[in-house]
């Protein structure tokens, strides 16, 4: 039955995490972004309230929340700020792959490691997509019993933080590999600074250097056919749990300008009754709706199993991208001056907006990767 | 819990409407087109058969309430949700049809919503399929008020025993083959929207009369009256919801809210049906690609961009209006809900159509049925308030809150 109403558990959560995001997060947005990273005050009250464990598994001490649940839960975070929720540490996207295959040997030394609660940071290399330019940094060599990794990464979220790495990456036949890399003293592998302006800045962006670093067999997790589809499952959850935070973002910026432009005036009203303003105000909130109700249909699918979930997943991102770059432009557009200035947060989540879409995935390859799928294999589009 | 799913009745009732679009009004469709009109033999075996636009025809649990092994159950509303499901399918048919199929159409909603129990009756109960066909119609615009509902200048001066009524009507579906018309008109314009009133003018009124039909760019099947009433008798008993029904409500704006409360239940619908032409459209280009675009090369990645584009903004057009119909289902004000999803539909129809233009090139000019729905879409970013007015709507909402109208 078509319906959308959270259950009163969600709705529970999500009046938590709102609060959380109103008197913790927003307040500590700027001074985060200012020393790159999470304030360890802020991380440690969410990770007391159990926000950084949400995707994994209760045999791994994880809330193990449903997709749909765990959407709402994120954008009430993200509406405090995106940059903040970006850079917690923990097990982040990795937790996607890990809820799908908890048990898996080359996961337990990270289960091990965090059995206190305290989770070791992970982050999680894409550079499995041949045709991706500028993807092939990364090369995976065979060495025999393993492989070798070389090269440097583009950059990715949590890298510079990260205890942990989960790898995607192709071997030079084209076959796709999923490893897991943990810090030990002999890791031949290391963030590299890079100069970061942009937004997410307390996300920890970073390319990573791997110097012929060691993989043993142990450390494979997956790969070819077994590898793609691994990666293609958590990546789809990975997509929902990222639009559920741009999501959040863009609520935010559509209650603060709305707020904003009913108090502001100019010749001699309230800029909100120019229809200038407030029919972009209302645009940003179709656009807003639109988003969360296409993340919610993903998230609902991918819950039940349903695989046109899966596959539908990167168009989903890919138009709530569009949203938020809309959405978080048009909130400094209505600001005016004040909203390209730092004293007023809009400039920062339409910087932080871009930095998130230049991370997940390019809106146009998303969008053609769909409309392959649309053409080869037929998906109805009715329900 | 929030769930996108069809329930088995709800997807029963989208298969039988499919089957209905598919197989009896798509054959019809570019014929109507042409000739203007929707055959009458067709109308007279399709109100044989039952088949009516009427929003409340696909299954309404009336009070909410059913008896289930011998004991009273509450089950969810669903009247609205089914409905728009329903005209999705009967857009993805032919919008210029499926505004002709026999039914209160756009005037029912008033009639169930503000009229009296013996209004219902007297008005309601005419559609059988066991009658000739008949419509009812809804007649707000005219020549100087269109989007601006409290502009109305249709007067009704109160006389004995009922109302004369001077004023003309446009753009009024079905308004000349209907067998009634809600015609709102203002008893006193000083009044502004306390002064509307919401009559039920019958066909053959003295005074009543249809001067023109429009020629238009697309929905050509489905008859755009243009009414006059010309010191037109209409009785009290006429006058929707009765004279106690404004009496009660002292100055409140009642005919005023009339017109709202028909255009939150009847906007999420209207946006259905823009759906349906906009996945019709999607429809055809995709099939079309897949059989006869080389798997390769520029024009393949422009159709599968395109395509997904198309997709996307179809699935979130539906489920804005989903969620509209679900408000009005379980009694949350919907309005703000039911301009945007007006507002998105009527635009996505267009662009999507455009779009999928843009994939066939100069061979979609020819005798297919995507100009058609082109021509078609146009209206739904018009009637029934236009893309501006819905986001006016939407902006008072979000400014609500902050105290400041706009």
């Amino acid at each position: 039955m078509i319906s959308f109403q959270p259950t009163e558990e969600e709705s529970a959560f999500v009046d938590l995490a709102g609060g959380v995001a109103r008197e913790r997060i927003r307040p500590m947005a700027t001074e985060c972004e200012q020393e790159r990273r999470v304030h360890p005050d802020l991380v440690k009250t969410m990770m007391d309230l159990g926000f950084t464990t949400l995707e994994l598994p209760h045999s791994w001490g994880g809330l193990e929340m449903p997709l749909i649940s765990q959407t709402q839960i994120w954008g009430a975070l993200s509406h405090g700020d995106l940059g903040v929720v970006q850079g917690l540490p923990g097990a982040g996207d990795g937790a996607s792959l890990i809820r799908l295959i908890p048990e898996h040997p080359a996961l337990q030394s990270y289960k091990a490691a965090g059995a206190d609660g305290d989770w070791p940071t992970v982050a999680f290399l894409q550079a499995a997509d041949g045709e991706n330019p500028g993807l092939s940094g990364v090369q995976a060599v065979s060495n025999g019993s393993g492989y070798v990794l070389r090269g440097i990464s583009l950059p990715f979220r949590l890298a510079a933080f990260a205890d942990s790495l989960l790898v995607a990456v192709n071997d030079p036949e084209g076959e796709t590999l999923l490893l897991w890399l943990d810090r030990r003293e002999d890791s031949r592998w290391h963030a590299v600074e890079g100069d970061y302006r942009l937004g997410l800045l307390a996300a920890g962006c970073a390319r990573v250097q791997f110097e012929e670093e060691v993989i043993t067999s142990d450390q494979v997790i997956a790969r070819g056919s077994e590898a793609r589809e691994l990666l293609s499952q958590a990546q789809a959850r990975i997509y929902v749990l990222e639009a559920a935070k741009e999501v959040g973002l863009m609520e935010a910026a559509v209650s603060y300008t709305a707020e904003y432009t009913s108090q502001r005036k100019a010749f001699g009203q309230e800029i909100a009754k120019f229809q200038g303003v407030s029919f972009t105000l209302a645009d940003m909130a179709i656009e807003t709706r639109t988003s969360r109700n296409l993340l919610w249909q993903t998230a609902e699918r991918i819950n039940d199993g349903d695989s046109t979930g899966k596959e539908a997943a990167g168009g989903m991102l890919s138009r709530v991208h569009r949203s938020l770059r809309f959405v978080t432009d048009s909130a400094v557009q209505l600001l005016g001056g004040h909203g390209y200035v730092q004293e007023f947060p809009v400039e920062k989540w339409m910087r932080d907006a871009q930095a998130q879409v230049s991370l997940y995935g390019r809106e146009g390859e998303l969008l053609a990767r769909r409309g392959e799928q649309l053409l080869g294999d037929r998906v109805p589009t009715g329900t | 819990m929030i769930s996108y799913k069809l329930s088995p009745h709800q997807q029963q009732v989208k298969d039988v409407v499919h089957w209905f679009a598919e197989n009896e009004m798509r054959p019809l469709s570019m014929e109507a087109d042409r000739l203007g009109k929707v055959p009458d033999d067709w109308l007279n075996k399709i109100n044989q058969l039952g088949i009516q636009l009427n929003t409340s025809s696909f299954g309404d649990d009336k009070n909410g309430r059913e008896k289930e092994s011998g004991k009273k159950v509450k089950r969810e509303r669903q009247a609205n949700r089914l409905a728009v499901i329903a005209t999705e399918e009967l857009g993805w048919g032919d919008p210029a049809i499926a505004l002709t199929l026999p039914g209160p159409g756009l005037g029912g909603p008033p009639v169930q919503s503000s009229g009296t129990p013996e209004q219902k009756q007297r008005f309601l109960s005419i559609f059988s399929k066991d009658e000739p066909p008949r419509w009812g119609a809804y007649a707000l615009t005219e020549p100087e008020a269109g989007s601006d509902v409290s502009g109305i200048r249709t007067t009704a001066q109160k006389t004995a025993g009922g109302y004369i009524l001077n004023g003309q009507k446009i753009f009024i579906t079905n308004g000349a083959r209907a067998s009634w018309v809600v015609v709102f008109a203002t008893i006193d314009r000083s009044l502004g929207r306390a002064g509307h009133r919401a009559f039920v003018v019958e066909k053959g009124t003295p005074g009543f009369s249809c001067t023109r039909l429009a020629k238009k760019m697309g929905i050509r099947a489905s008859e755009t009256a243009e009414l006059l009433l010309e010191d037109c008798f209409v009785p009290e008993d006429n006058l929707l919801g009765g004279e106690s029904y404004y009496e009660n409500r002292g100055s409140s704006p009642s005919g005023f809210r009339v017109a709202m409360k028909t255009f939150d239940n009847t906007r999420p619908i209207v946006a259905a049906m823009a759906i349906g032409i906009a996945r019709a459209a999607f429809e055809y280009t995709r099939d079309l690609v897949q059989k006869e675009y080389p798997k390769h090369g520029r024009f393949y990645h422009l159709a599968s961009e395109k395509l997904a584009c198309a997709e996307l903004e179809i699935e979130a057009a539906r489920l804005l209006t989903w969620e509209a119909a679900w408000k009005a289902d379980i009694g949350q004000p919907n309005a703000q809900e039911a301009a945007m999803c007006k507002a998105y539909s009527g635009k996505i129809a267009l662009e999507v159509c455009a779009g999928c233009l843009e994939l066939l090139g100069p061979a979609g000019l020819d005798g297919q049925i995507v100009e058609k729905l082109y021509r078609d879409a146009k209206i739904f970013d018009i009637f029934e308030g236009t893309n501006q007015v819905q986001h006016l709507i939407t902006a008072r909402h979000l400014y609500e809150p902050y105290g400041v109208r706009v």
